[in-house]
């Protein structure tokens, strides 16, 4: 079950489907790879004049529309399944550290430093290497998602079954 | 296009949504390997996008008639480094990049930290870009680590 009104979750073949439906369309219309982790940077760039938010690839922002609609689903995907509402549950989490609500979000922004550096100095995440870079069997793509879904797993496991348990 | 871009965030999101990769618990799930459901859709998306993606190459032009352009994944070892440190942050959070924006929008309120912290995070990363980009092997700062 999801945390977002206890639904049962799609079916992964569908799923995978779907997310491999909307990477080829992405290509074949917008001519565009997937790839959300720079999007960070578009937005970063709005705000900083550091020369690296300078780069000539940046002055694109193909990914705010996208990201506009990644954020729009979200708002649909709750609102058409029993109600939109601000939502504190965290599962497992909550389930092992009973965090009050200022140390969960501690917790979560700065897990989300470790997204941002790391992802871009990864050159991509889930979407771009994972999925997009994986596909094509990109050297630099197997190397992150290798070290990602590697590190994950043992943080993962060194956090439930040894440090929570 | 931006409706078409647009659009396309909409159906992604929606997926994401409600597979469960915005999900803190199947996140750990997946990392604990408890539950495949993540596996499952990860390995179905790349093994149907993989000759997707090939037989585009081959046609060569987008639906428009221009040529067709894969974005190329620069080798360095940031690679590897910045993949393990985003491996903490995605098992902290249960959040990826694509997640974050779709968590916000579910009503998710520690979204709002994980995506301050991430903005954060990818400041702080371009700020020191110029000094870690020898040691790592990464691109010129006027060509970056690769986007993705």
């Amino acid at each position: 079950m999801l945390l977002l009104h206890q639904l049962s979750p799609m079916h992964w073949a569908y799923a995978g489907l779907a997310i491999a439906a909307i990477t080829l369309v992405l290509q074949f219309v917008a001519n565009r790879g997937l790839g959300l982790s720079s999007g960070l940077e578009d937005v970063c760039s709005l705000a900083s004049s550091a020369p690296y938010f300078k780069r000539p690839e940046l002055k694109d922002r193909w990914r705010f529309p996208f990201l506009f609609g990644l954020f729009a689903g979200g708002i649909l995907s709750a609102a058409s399944a029993g109600g939109w509402q601000p939502i504190w549950d965290a599962g497992m989490l909550d389930h092992a550290l009973a965090l009050s609500k200022p140390a969960k979000l501690a917790w979560f922004f700065a897990g989300g430093i470790f997204i941002g550096f790391g992802t871009r100095m990864a050159g991509g995440c889930t979407s771009g290497h994972g999925i997009y870079g994986m596909a094509r069997l990109q050297p630099a793509s197997i190397k992150a998602t290798i070290a990602f879904m590697a590190v994950g797993t043992v943080t993962s496991n060194l956090l439930y079954r040894v440090i929570f348990a | 296009m931006s409706s078409l871009l647009f659009s396309l965030g909409v159906a992604f999101g929606l997926v994401l949504s409600r597979s469960g990769a915005t999900d803190y618990d199947y996140i750990q799930k997946m990392f604990l390997f408890t539950d495949l459901q993540l596996y499952g859709i990860i390995g179905v998306a790349v093994a149907v996008a993989m000759p997707g993606l090939w037989l585009l190459q081959k046609r060569g032009t987008t639906l428009h008639g221009d040529p067709i352009k894969l974005t190329s994944k620069p080798s360095h070892r940031g690679n590897i480094v910045g993949g393990a440190l985003f491996g903490v942050g995605w098992a902290m959070t249960g959040m990826c990049p694509g997640p974050l924006f779709v968590t916000l929008g579910e009503g998710k309120v520690y979204a709002i930290a994980a995506l301050a912290g991430a903005l954060l995070g990818t400041w702080l990363f371009g700020v020191v870009y110029d000094r870690i980009r020898a040691p790592l092997k990464m691109p010129a700062i006027t060509a970056g680590p690769g986007a993705g």
